[in-house]
């Protein structure tokens, strides 16, 4: 293949004691990728994007994120994490800062970009995600939908190459949802590489290259999205897919 | 706060039985405390004639008076608002004390003469004391908070050494060990230093605790995402952790200073001229120490008041994020 | 060797040389004519010893004996007043060089301090509220009496004092009392005597001078029968320093022969206690 390869992971196993929560993971993603993870929880799709950013700790196989191999005694993590996005379930806004701020400090103190700076490149992204007017407010002043397309802002100023979704809408009023998946699609089409951990199928199948279905710890089934809907191979998939279909 | 109900219940001084009790309570305590020889009974004189003749009709009397004033007080305060009744409550409550400090029948101008120097000197003393150690103290909390919730193991153990041994020993002990103790190793530090460094370093024991659980309070999902951004150990708690654990490390941090700034005062035992120890000796000479101590008591009310009102402050200006 | 067990034996070595030196003869006296003050400890709530004047300014006989002894030795003089149990415990690594506060030199003091000289004599006796039928000391006997803790009054009133000090005059026990109160300090025990004849305390052994003092406060108590013993009373300092002992007790000696103690007496105690009667 041509495009680069922004994180590479082999045989990646993990465990939590003596529960092993991933189990010989093998995914590559490229440049300019939008990957969908699902899978039914407990399966381990959180805890591995959580590996990307040594966020979590593996204890086999080999992470590899810009060209950085992730491991316990590394002492440039802060390098991999800068250039690696990530919105969580809950937000984790900073609550003692507005939302400007919230943007603004990323790039201030980790990329050294002079306040100014920080601020245009702050709003510019808070344009992106459509809630400019917001900037001056606390994070506890907004809609959860509102907080999470902060959040996106947030990650964005870094200037990331890949970002990490971690069920962006899964603690989300209903009505907010569209508002945050509709943010993301956007930067999807921008062309932004993107790994998403979500149960949204509606918006996996418009956006995303490639599905993986994962249970028990490994990566059951990897499909484009037409496949993935239409002939899933294996039988836990199904069963999945008929479940949150159902509805 | 106390949630209340949307329902009014019944205003409790204005149940009749409530006031019955009340009115026997005070007749019963007036009518044993013998106030035939005070201004109550220079005032009930018309009634009961010579004061110190009337025996027990003339102290029942005047504590039916009393009782019944007291219940009048009581039933209108009730119809107040609360604003006025928080007043109202506050001044009486004053006058009760005032009354009480007026039967040590103490000499004002006394007060007066010395006034200055117990403050230019003692309340000076005992206040740049106390906030040297707070602010010693309050360093030895951060780093000793870290240290008790970090994972290595040589830290972890002087901190919890730290705090045990600093919170197991009496201020007082501490104040001895190192202003006497200390020349044992060769150093030889004054007076002021000596319950400087006591006072931080028993304090310093008490506000790890504080700002451990201030820490603590901090949700996971701050540092996950401090840490995502690409912050390391000491930007993620100095911009993220610490500043959102402000909020509840104030308070208690609050109440420690207005305590320490009590228990200051036994560092008057190695010669440190503060405000508990001038109100000690001033008075001594020619006997009016109730002066000295009572007005020492006012002028450590007076302080404690201020540091409760910047204290409301601050929690205000933190409480600001969270405003909807 | 390590760093750490190097750092260790270097600190080590500076505490050791640090502990060591106020070891040789002469070295407080040198000490105080260099800095031309002499660094006196004493009591600032023991009136009419030593007190806080209106000026706030420490004051009192004590003071002034002190004063005169600065004066004699060509230095200026520096008050402290840390606790009392802080001076007696010794160890004063030179925060101050003497004291002068009324300390009864008994044989155990001795064992850490010097005392050049005696500078006068306090008589203890008995007071009583002014309510008392008690006219005479035997009249005390088997009744309640208040002292200050760990004090020569306390060891009277419990009949256990030993006046070991040289020079001490003799006395005898001239009552038996059926319970002795301690307090923290004389004035505690007025406090306790005032409330009325009998009500927490019968009698207060202490110095005169303090019950003459509290009567012109107007404590309704009085005196009663003679002063029960003399205590004598000294300037101490810390072993090891025989030269400045020797012109202390200079310095007192020729106070005594001049008047000048005797008249210091008559100026804050109306008597001259510096000799016994």
């Amino acid at each position: 293949m041509s495009a680069e390869t922004i994180i590479d992971v082999r045989n990646v196993s993990k465990w939590y004691g003596a529960f092993q929560v991933l189990t010989d993971i093998n995914l590559k993603v490229r440049k300019g990728e939008r990957i969908v993870i699902c899978g039914p929880s407990g399966s381990g799709k959180s805890t591995l994007i959580r590996c990307f950013n040594r966020l979590e700790a593996h204890q086999e196989g080999e992470i590899v994120v810009n060209g950085i191999n992730l491991h316990a005694k590394m002492r440039n993590v802060s390098d991999v994490r800068r250039n690696v996005g990530m919105v969580f379930q809950h937000f984790n806004l900073f609550p003692h800062m507005t939302v400007l701020m919230n943007c603004m400090v990323g790039p201030m103190w980790i990329s050294g970009v002079p306040e100014a700076e920080a601020r245009a490149r702050a709003l510019k992204y808070l344009e992106r995600v459509r809630i400019p007017e917001q900037a001056n407010k606390f994070p506890v002043q907004l809609s959860g939908g509102q907080q999470q397309r902060v959040a996106i802002a947030r990650s964005l100023c870094m200037q990331p190459a890949v970002m990490l979704f971690d069920e962006p809408t899964s603690a989300l009023d209903p009505e907010m949802v569209s508002e945050v998946l509709e943010t993301m699609t956007a930067l999807a089409k921008d062309g932004m590489t993107m790994v998403c951990v979500t149960h949204e199928m509606g918006f996996a199948r418009a956006v995303a290259d490639r599905v993986i279905f994962m249970n028990g710890g490994q990566i059951v089934e990897e499909a484009t999205p037409d496949e993935f809907f239409t002939s899933p191979k294996h039988e836990r998939t199904q069963v999945f897919l008929s479940q949150i279909l159902k509805h | 706060m106390l949630y209340p109900d949307t329902v009014e219940s019944v205003v409790l001084v204005h149940q009749p039985r409530f006031v019955a009790t009340m009115f026997a309570a005070a007749l019963v305590v007036f009518t044993v405390f013998n106030l035939t020889g005070t201004t109550m009974g220079e005032l009930m004189r018309p009634v009961i004639g010579e004061p110190l003749q009337s025996g027990f009709y003339g102290r029942f009397a005047i504590a039916l008076v009393i009782a019944a004033l007291f219940c009048l007080n009581i039933v209108l305060i009730g119809f107040a608002s609360l604003k006025i009744q928080i007043a109202i409550v506050w001044i009486e409550l004053l006058l009760v004390f005032l009354a009480f400090f007026q039967t040590f029948h103490l000499s004002l101008p006394f007060i007066e003469q010395k006034l200055p120097f117990l403050i230019a000197q003692g309340l000076v003393t005992t206040v740049y004391v106390s906030a040297i150690s707070i602010a010693i103290a309050s360093l030895i909390a951060i780093l000793g908070a870290v240290a008790k919730l970090s994972t290595n193991g040589f830290a972890y153990a002087i901190a919890s050494f730290y705090t045990s041994f600093f919170r197991g020993l009496p201020l007082l002990m501490q104040v001895y060990l190192i202003y006497l103790g200390l020349p044992q190793l060769g150093i030889i530090i004054d007076a002021v230093p000596a319950g400087i460094l006591a006072l931080s370093l028993c304090y310093g024991a008490y506000m790890t605790e504080i700002f451990r659980s201030g820490i603590q309070s901090i949700d996971r999902g701050q540092w996950e995402a401090s840490r995502s951004i690409g912050f390391g150990f000491g930007l993620t708690m100095r911009k993220i952790i610490l500043p959102q654990a402000l909020p509840v490390i104030i308070p208690p941090t609050g109440n420690q200073f207005i305590s320490m700034l009590k228990d200051s005062s036994l560092v008057s035992v190695i010669g440190v001229w503060e405000l508990m120890f001038l109100a000690r000796t001033l008075g001594q000479k020619t006997f009016q120490h109730m002066e000295m101590l009572i007005s020492a008591a006012m002028l450590y009310w007076i302080m404690s008041i201020c540091l409760e009102l910047i204290q409301s402050r601050i929690e205000r200006h933190y409480a600001r994020s969270k405003v909807r | 060797m390590n760093t750490f067990a190097r750092l260790t034996a270097a600190a080590a070595s500076i505490a050791i040389s640090f502990a060591a030196l106020p070891a040789y003869a002469g070295a407080v006296l040198d000490r105080v004519l260099d800095a031309k003050t002499l660094k006196v400890a004493t009591d600032a709530s023991w009136a009419p010893q030593s007190f806080m004047n209106d000026k706030n300014e420490m004051d009192g006989f004590d003071i002034d004996v002190a004063k005169e002894i600065g004066k004699r030795l060509g230095v200026g003089v520096e008050f402290v007043t840390p606790g009392w149990d802080i001076i007696t415990a010794g160890n004063w690594q030179g925060r101050w060089d003497m004291h002068v506060g009324s300390m009864t030199p008994t044989r155990e003091r001795a064992k850490i301090f010097d005392f050049p000289a005696v500078y006068y004599y306090t008589p203890a006796a008995v007071a009583v509220h002014k309510d008392s039928l008690a006219i005479t000391l035997i009249d005390l006997d088997g009744k309640v009496v208040g002292t200050t803790a760990t004090s020569t009054f306390e060891a009277y009133a419990k009949q256990e004092l030993t006046l070991d000090a040289a020079g001490a005059p003799a006395f005898e026990y001239a009552f038996k009392p059926k319970e002795v109160k301690s307090y923290a300090n004389s004035t505690t025990a007025f406090d306790d005597l005032r409330l009325g004849d009998g009500v927490r305390v019968d009698a207060v052994v202490s110095s005169l001078p303090s019950i003459r003092d509290a009567i012109k406060a107007g404590y309704p108590i009085k005196q009663v029968g003679d002063p029960v013993f003399y205590e004598p009373l000294a300037v101490a300092i810390e072993h090891g320093d025989k030269e400045l002992n020797d012109k202390i007790a200079e310095a007192i000696k020729a106070m005594q022969s001049d008047g000048t103690l005797s008249k210091l007496s008559e100026k804050w105690y109306g008597v001259d206690y510096t000799v016994v009667k």
